[in-house]
C-alpha cells in the first residue's frame, strides 16, 4: 500500500439540534499509525469520530480526505477509503461470519452482482487475517464479545479500506477480549499498514497501544502528541479533571496511570492515607 | 488450513443446495395448495374434473365455477400474500424490528379510511370501485405513511427505527378511531361492505381485481428484488450502513415507499390481511437466514403459501358464507407467533 488514505479536519463545528458539540476543531490523523482518541463521557468523541466517517454532517468546517473536501466524493467512494465501525454493532440474528464479512464488498458491488472470483480471495484474506478461517461458517450470535468485535473488524479490512475508524472497540469486553481486539489492530497496524483511530476510554490501553493520542475535553483538543505528552498529570487534569500518578510501565515502555483521585481543593477525602499527596 | 478450507466450502454448497431445496419445497406447497383450492369449494370438483376443465372440456357450469369464480379469487390470494409478506419483509429490515408490519406505518389504517370515506360519498357499488380502490387505497396510506414520517424525521439525524415505530402505532392508533367514528355513520349495506374489507375477506371473485393487482406487484417486486443487497447492509444498523457507502436516508424512503405501495395494492383488493405482513418474514427468516437475495423470494412464497391455503380453509370450514380470509390468517398464524416467541432467545 504505497498511497495511504490520509484525514484532517479543519475548524470543525458539529450540532445536535441548536447544541454546538464539537466547535473549531483542527485535526491532522498521522498515517500509518495508531491514534486514541481519549476524553471524558459526552465530551464528543464519538461524535468526533462520526464527523470524520461523515455519518454526522458537519455545521460548519470540514473534513479532508486525501486532501480534498469529503463531500466531494460519493459515500461508496468513501466506503472504498476509510471504514468505521460504531459502537458494539449488532448483527441480525443468524448470519455466519462469513456472510457478514462479505457484506464488506458492499462499496464494490452494483445492481445484482454477486461475489466475484476476486471479492472471495479479499473476503477470504479478511478472515484470515483476524484468524477467523475457522468459524466462517458460525453464527455471529454464537461468538464471544471478542470474536464478535473481530468479525466486525474483519467486514471493515473486506472493504481494503487502509483507514479505520473505531468508536469504543472494547466497550463491554472482558479484560483478555480487550487485549485480544487491541493487539489484532496493532498487528494491523504493523503488518498490514493500516491508519488506526479510535476512540478509547481505557486510558492504559491506550496509552500502551496507541503511537499517537489526542485528548479531547468539551469538543475542543486540550492536547496530542505521543503518549507520553499526553498521559502527563497536567494533561489528565485538564481534560478529565483527574489528579492522576504515572509511572512508566516496566513491561512495555509505555505511561501508565497507576492511581488517580478526583481534584477536590481542601476537602477531607478520608480513604487516603494522612499525609498523602 | 487447507482442511479448514475445504470444509467451509462443502458447508456452503450444503446450504446452497439445502435453500434450493427449501425454494422447490415452497413451490410444490404453492402447487399443492392450487390444486386443493380449485378442488374445494361449496361445489366440490374433483381432480379429474377439474382438469377437465382446465383444459377446456368442463361444461358450462364447471367453466362458471373454476374460471370465473375459483381461479380469480386463488390468483388474488397468491398475489396479496407475496406482495403483503415483501411488504413486510422490508419493514422488519429497515427497521431492524421483528415486531414491524405494514400495519405499523399506518397502511391499513390510512387505506381503510379512505375507502370508508369513498363508500360514504359514492356508495358502496359505484362503477369504478375496481380499479380506482387500489389507487384510493394507495392514496390513504401513502398520505398516511407520509405523516409518519414526516414526524418521525428529526433534522441532521433522518429517521431514527424506533421512532418510526412509535410514531406509526400513534398515527395508527388516530386513524382507527377516526375510522370508528365514521363507521357508525354509514347505511347498512355500506357498513356490510366495510365490515367485510376490515375482515381482510377475498371477495374479489373476478379477473378485474387480478387485473387491478397486478401491475403495481410487476412494478414494485422487480425493484424491490434488485435492493436485496441494499437491505442486507440496512439491516446492520444506520452507521455501519453509512460507513459501506450505502445512501442511508434515500434508500429507506424509496424503499418505505415500495413496502407502502405493496401492501396498499395488496390491502386495496383483499382488504386488511395484516398478519401475512409479520408472520411471512419471521417464517422465511427461520428457513433460510437474513440475507435478502435468498430470504425474500422465499418470503414471497411463504406468504403466497399461507394465504392461499388460508383462504382455502376459510372456504371450507363455514360453507356456505366462509369465513374471511384475514381472519383465517390470523386464526392459522397467532399460535404459531406464539410459538416462535416461546421458542426464541429473546
Amino acid at each position: 500500500m504505497m498511497n495511504l488514505n490520509s484525514i484532517a479536519t479543519e475548524n470543525l463545528a458539529v450540532a445536535y439540534e441548536d447544541n454546538l458539540v464539537v466547535n473549531g476543531l483542527n485535526m491532522q490523523i498521522p498515517q500509518g499509525k495508531i491514534t486514541a482518541i481519549i476524553g471524558p463521557n459526552g465530551c464528543g468523541k464519538s461524535t468526533v469520530l462520526k464527523t470524520v466517517g461523515r455519518i454526522l454532517k458537519p455545521k460548519n468546517g470540514m473534513v479532508y480526505l486525501n486532501g480534498d473536501d469529503i463531500r466531494r466524493f460519493t459515500t461508496k467512494e468513501v466506503a472504498q477509503k476509510m471504514a468505521i465501525l460504531p459502537q458494539s454493532p449488532q448483527a441480525p440474528a443468524g448470519l455466519t461470519v462469513g456472510e457478514l464479512v462479505a457484506y464488506g464488498r458492499f462499496p464494490y458491488q452494483r445492481g445484482l452482482d454477486k461475489l466475484k472470483p476476486e471479492d472471495n480471495k479479499i473476503i477470504a484474506w479478511a478472515l484470515e487475517v483476524t484468524k477467523l478461517t475457522e468459524l466462517e461458517t458460525t453464527a455471529v450470535d454464537n461468538l464471544s464479545g471478542g470474536q464478535r468485535q473481530r468479525v466486525w473488524i474483519a467486514m471493515a479490512l473486506a472493504q481494503q479500506t487502509d483507514l479505520i475508524l473505531l468508536d469504543e472497540p472494547t466497550t463491554y469486553l472482558d479484560l483478555s477480549y480487550q487485549l485480544e481486539v487491541l493487539e489484532l489492530l496493532y498487528r494491523l497496524n504493523r503488518e498490514q499498514g493500516c491508519t488506526i483511530v479510535m476512540v478509547l476510554h481505557d486510558l492504559n490501553l491506550a496509552a500502551r497501544f496507541a503511537d499517537y493520542m489526542v485528548a479531547i475535553r468539551c469538543g475542543d483538543i486540550i492536547c496530542h502528541g505521543a503518549p507520553e505528552e499526553i498521559m502527563t498529570t497536567k494533561v489528565l487534569r485538564e481534560t478529565f479533571r483527574i489528579d492522576a500518578k504515572i509511572i512508566t510501565e516496566p513491561r512495555t515502555g509505555r505511561p501508565t496511570c497507576i492511581s488517580y483521585d478526583l481534584i477536590k481543593e481542601n476537602e477531607p477525602r478520608p480513604y487516603m492515607k494522612e499525609g498523602a499527596k | 488450513m487447507m482442511n479448514q478450507l475445504q470444509k467451509n466450502e462443502t458447508y456452503k454448497r450444503k446450504i446452497a443446495l439445502r435453500n434450493t431445496a427449501i425454494v422447490v419445497g415452497c413451490a410444490v406447497l404453492l402447487v399443492l395448495s392450487f390444486i386443493i383450492s380449485m378442488n374445494t369449494g361449496y361445489t366440490k370438483l374433483p381432480p379429474s374434473d377439474t382438469l377437465r376443465t382446465l383444459f377446456g372440456g368442463g361444461t358450462a357450469r364447471e367453466n362458471l365455477i373454476l374460471f370465473d369464480f375459483r381461479l380469480p379469487r386463488i390468483v388474488v390470494s397468491i398475489l396479496v400474500g407475496a406482495g403483503l409478506a415483501l411488504s413486510g419483509c422490508i419493514i422488519q429490515g429497515i427497521t431492524k424490528n421483528a415486531l414491524a408490519d405494514p400495519g405499523l406505518l399506518g397502511i391499513n389504517a390510512g387505506a381503510g379510511l379512505m375507502i370508508i370515506l369513498y363508500v360514504l360519498f359514492f356508495g358502496a357499488h359505484s362503477f369504478l370501485s375496481v380499479f380506482t380502490l387500489p389507487f384510493l387505497a394507495l392514496f390513504g396510506a401513502g398520505i398516511t405513511a407520509g405523516i409518519i414520517y414526516a414526524l418521525a424525521f428529526k433534522k441532521g439525524e433522518g429517521i431514527a427505527p424506533l421512532r418510526l415505530i412509535l410514531t406509526g402505532v400513534a398515527v395508527q392508533a388516530g386513524l382507527s378511531s377516526l375510522t370508528t367514528v365514521l363507521v357508525v355513520k354509514l347505511a347498512d349495506t355500506q357498513f356490510d361492505f366495510v365490515a367485510t374489507w376490515q375482515a381482510g375477506s377475498i371477495w374479489a371473485s373476478n379477473w378485474k381485481f387480478v387485473l387491478a393487482l397486478l401491475p403495481w406487484l410487476l412494478l414494485l417486486i422487480p425493484y424491490v428484488l434488485s435492493k436485496s443487497r441494499v437491505l442486507d447492509v440496512l439491516n446492520l444498523g444506520d452507521d455501519v450502513a453509512h460507513s459501506l457507502g450505502a445512501t442511508v436516508e434515500r434508500e429507506r424512503r424509496g424503499l418505505l415507499a415500495a413496502s407502502v405501495a405493496l401492501a396498499a395494492s395488496c390491502v386495496a383488493v383483499s382488504g386488511s390481511i395484516s398478519f401475512v405482513g409479520l408472520i411471512a418474514p419471521h417464517l422465511a427468516r427461520q428457513l433460510v437466514g437474513p440475507r435478502h437475495r435468498i430470504l425474500l423470494p422465499i418470503c414471497a412464497l411463504t406468504g403466497a403459501v399461507l394465504v392461499s391455503a388460508a383462504d382455502t380453509i376459510a372456504r371450507v370450514v363455514a360453507q356456505p358464507a366462509g369465513i374471511p380470509t384475514g381472519i383465517m390468517v390470523a386464526i392459522i398464524g397467532a399460535p404459531y407467533f406464539l410459538y416462535l416467541l416461546a421458542k426464541s432467545r429473546y
